[in-house]
């Protein structure tokens, strides 16, 4: 037993976080927020040049080859600014949609320029009746000539419009088969639209008759898409997990250092019992999303059954990093809902990440699920 | 990260030995009672026998340095005793004793050699069974205030007082025990730890009538007692770590007390249950099928996860040696509070089932509705739920001035 990194990914965190704090610094982040830009962009472009976006893509494939918990380590950085960018859904999602319903020509061909950069994915999977299950894919593909025409409504599609490509879940004509087209963001028929309010890089994608090849399906058949879909996404998982405990583990610090140096009724407000409280809440969630995250992480990297851990570190993480929002509110108060203190960008981002990729009440059914109850 | 031990061919070897000695030796008869307080002389007699026994081999506290009579063995080498000895539903030590875990690791820190070597090879051995003395009338919470007088004369100190929720049934062989040696002192700087032995004349025992004394799992002290020192002459060389040091030794304990200790294991009050509902219908279906027995089963699943993590993450800081902060409180309060909330959702399940020991009607060969009493009680041995967030808060760096650093410990 050993719950130590390893000296590798110790020195990979703290160049995560130099990098972090050099390239994406609050002003930046907040100018981002603002703008809705966050790739491309200049700090975006030093991102893909560290390779990072390649960490869990074999190096067969032009990745780094690293394992998932190397991985946990760089998303948990990324998590603490909270950097955006389509880091998460191209790099681990993407990827890792190609590497299970890809074939080989596909996996060769797509995952050097996921790896560099060049290419970014956004996965368009759920639709109006918004649930991660199959039943709820209505977009069709239509057989036409060499290729396929493919209509539907996609909706809340995570960084689509920061992404040069979409992988999008579509339903065969014969409605028999959910599999998986890998469709150009700027292709005639693709309208991208940002959903604006509160919800966090979400995108309605419209697909109007879009006209695919037929080389553009994974796979090169509809049928096991949405088996290899699943698969990719229970990996995926974890690491969004380990970004949502980076977010917890900085509006902890926040939190922390406020409550030192915060004077009324003369004195720090952290000697007041009932501030406290909110501190102590906030580390016990965000403790409890490490340590579920790192398991799942480890039973992974170690290709244990990890259905269970998957779920449970989804459920647990996207509860704590809200939560701990929550807490670094009451914590802050007037200060913290001003937009230039920062604590905003997490409060911003724990909601959205709350419901993506299932929100906690989907992953405890499918928890109960994965332990036989 | 690895979070299993990882065993090596020589550490399987032992398993092997383990498992063969375990079977010549857990002698016959042993029960599991579902309230502790159900255990009988006859049984702690049994379990006291197999504590000697492992103590012979250096297995009743593995870890425990050899040269004190513990086992010297590595920390992987006491996991793979645990896992062995919890296949019989029985831990380490096989009954309540407070000296190995808690008093013993205060002496090994603050103790001379001379006492070492006097205290420790008994406790580590099983020859001794020991008990706790620290909370009072009115020194709960605020344990520094405590007023049970030792006062010298000649070559004995003379205790007056009384202490209580001591100890579990069947007696103990030493008493542990923190006093006041200086009334006019300051706080923190006027108390004393003495080991003493139970036969002292003056010391007398008397049991409490309590709603529960059992652990929320596994073995619990059965009885809780009040005691009274009656002019108790008790050698000053009983004495550990000097006159007026006492609090600076309690902080050992109490720190492996408060939850630092860690520790590997299930949680036996889950596995009964989902056993249960998986087994026992209702309406024709497994309890498991209702979709609102399951969405609790998960809450109760998601925060045995939690609990067991703060554990093992704990134990591992312990015996790696990596600094540890808050997480001792923190994985004690978590118990605690996830402990009751543990109980709500079964009784949410199971309804009255879960309240009675009937043979017929009760749930769980009468474990259920012992849980339900003992989950209340776990919230304030060793320091109530309040007590370990002002502990946290102290250790996060926002309780006081400075940031509180952890107790020592061997």
């Amino acid at each position: 037993m050993d719950l130590a990194l390893t000296e590798e990914q110790e020195m990979l965190k703290a160049a995560v976080r130099r990098f972090v704090d050099t390239e994406y610094p609050k002003d930046v982040l907040l100018e981002m927020s603002a703008t809705g830009q966050t790739a491309p962009s200049a700090p975006w472009s030093k991102l893909t040049a560290t390779g990072w976006l390649g960490i869990i893509i074999p190096a067969e494939y032009g990745g780094e080859g690293g394992s998932f918990t190397d991985a946990g380590v760089l998303f948990e950085e990324l998590g603490r600014g909270p950097v955006p960018g389509p880091h998460f859904s191209s790099g681990v999602l993407g990827a890792l949609a190609i590497l299970e319903a890809g074939t080989e020509e596909q996996k060769r061909a797509i995952l050097p320029d996921v790896a560099a950069g060049r290419r970014t994915i956004a996965l368009a999977v759920t639709e109006a009746d918004y649930q991660w299950d199959e039943a709820d894919v209505q977009t069709v593909a239509v057989a036409d000539g060499d290729g396929y025409r493919i209509s539907g409504s996609k909706v809340f599609v995570f960084d689509a419009a920061a992404t040069t490509d979409l992988i999008c879940a579509v339903r065969t004509e014969n409605r028999q088969h959910v599999g998986l087209a890998l469709v150009p963001a700027d292709a005639p028929g693709v309208s991208i639209r940002r959903l604006e309010g509160f919800a966090w890089n979400l995108s309605e994608v419209r697909l109007d008759g879009v006209q695919v090849a037929r080389s553009a399906v994974l796979g090169g058949r509809f049928a096991g898409g949405w088996a290899a879909l699943e698969r990719a996404v229970a990996a995926a998982i974890p690491l969004l997990c380990a970004y949502q405990v980076g977010g917890s583990q900085q509006v902890y610090e926040m939190s922390v250092d406020y409550s030192r140096t915060r004077i009324q009724f003369g004195t720090p407000i952290g000697r007041f019992q009932r501030v406290q409280d909110h501190i102590i809440n906030l580390v016990n969630e965000l403790d409890a999303a490490r340590w579920t995250t790192y398991e799942a992480l480890w039973k992974l990297d170690t290709e244990r059954a990890a259905a269970d851990s998957i779920h449970l570190a989804k459920a647990v993480s996207s509860v704590a990093y809200y939560n701990a929002c929550n807490h670094a509110h009451e914590v802050h108060a007037g200060v913290g809902s001003t937009t230039e203190y920062g604590l905003t960008l997490h409060t911003t981002a724990s909601r959205t990440l709350y419901q993506f990729l299932g929100d906690p009440k989907y992953h405890r059914r499918r928890l109960a699920d994965a332990l036989d109850l | 990260m690895d979070f299993e031990p990882r065993y090596t061919a020589e550490q399987e070897a032992f398993r092997t030995e383990v498992q063969s000695w375990l079977a010549e030796n857990i002698p016959g008869g042993i029960r599991h009672p579902a309230d502790s307080a159900d255990l009988t002389f006859e049984q702690y007699q049994l379990r006291r026998e197999l504590g000697r026994r492992l103590g012979d081999k250096g297995w009743l506290w593995p870890t425990a340095p050899q040269e004190y009579g513990g086992g010297g063995l590595t920390v992987d080498h006491s996991v793979v005793l645990e896992e062995e000895i919890d296949g019989y539903n029985l831990s380490l030590p096989p009954y309540y004793d407070s000296g190995g875990r808690l008093g013993g690791n205060s002496i090994l820190v603050w103790g001379s050699e001379e006492q070492k070597q006097e205290f420790l090879p008994k406790i580590f051995k099983g020859e001794i069974r020991t008990w706790q003395l620290l909370t009072e009338p009115e020194a709960g919470s605020d344990l520094a205030n405590a007023k049970a007088a030792a006062r010298r004369d000649g070559d004995d100190y003379v205790i007056n007082g009384q202490k209580v929720y001591v100890g579990s049934a069947h007696g103990s062989d030493y008493m542990w025990t923190i006093t006041c040696t200086d009334p006019e002192g300051d706080r923190h700087q006027n108390l004393s730890w003495f080991m003493v032995p139970s036969d002292l004349p003056g010391i007398s025992v008397f049991p409490m009538d309590l709603l529960s004394s059992a652990g929320e799992s596994g073995a619990g002290s059965g009885v809780k007692n009040i005691v009274y020192f009656d002019n108790v002459r008790v050698p000053a060389r009983n004495l550990i770590g000097g006159e007026n040091e006492g609090w600076k030794v309690a902080t050992t304990h109490l720190e492996l007390e408060h939850g630092t200790g860690g520790k590997i294991g299930r949680n036996w009050i889950v596995d009964r249950l989902f056993d249960y509902c998986k087994t026992n219908n209702r309406r024709g279906q497994p309890l498991s099928k209702d979709p609102d027995v399951r969405d609790r089963l998960v809450d109760i699943y998601i925060d045995a996860e939690i609990g067991r993590l703060f554990q093992l993450r704990n134990y591992w800081m312990r015996h790696s040696g990596a600094s540890i902060a808050y997480e001792g409180p923190q994985a004690s309060y978590f118990r605690k509070q996830s402990g009751l909330r543990i109980a709500t959702g079964i009784l949410d399940i199971l309804g009255p089932a879960a309240l009675t020991k009937d043979a017929q009607w009760g749930a769980g060969e009468g474990h259920i509705e012992s849980h339900q009493r003992a989950a209340i009680i776990a919230l304030h041995p060793g320091g109530t739920t309040d007590i370990q967030k002002v502990i946290m808060a102290r250790r996060i760096g926002i309780g006081r001035q400075q940031r509180e650093r952890a107790g020592a410990l061997a």
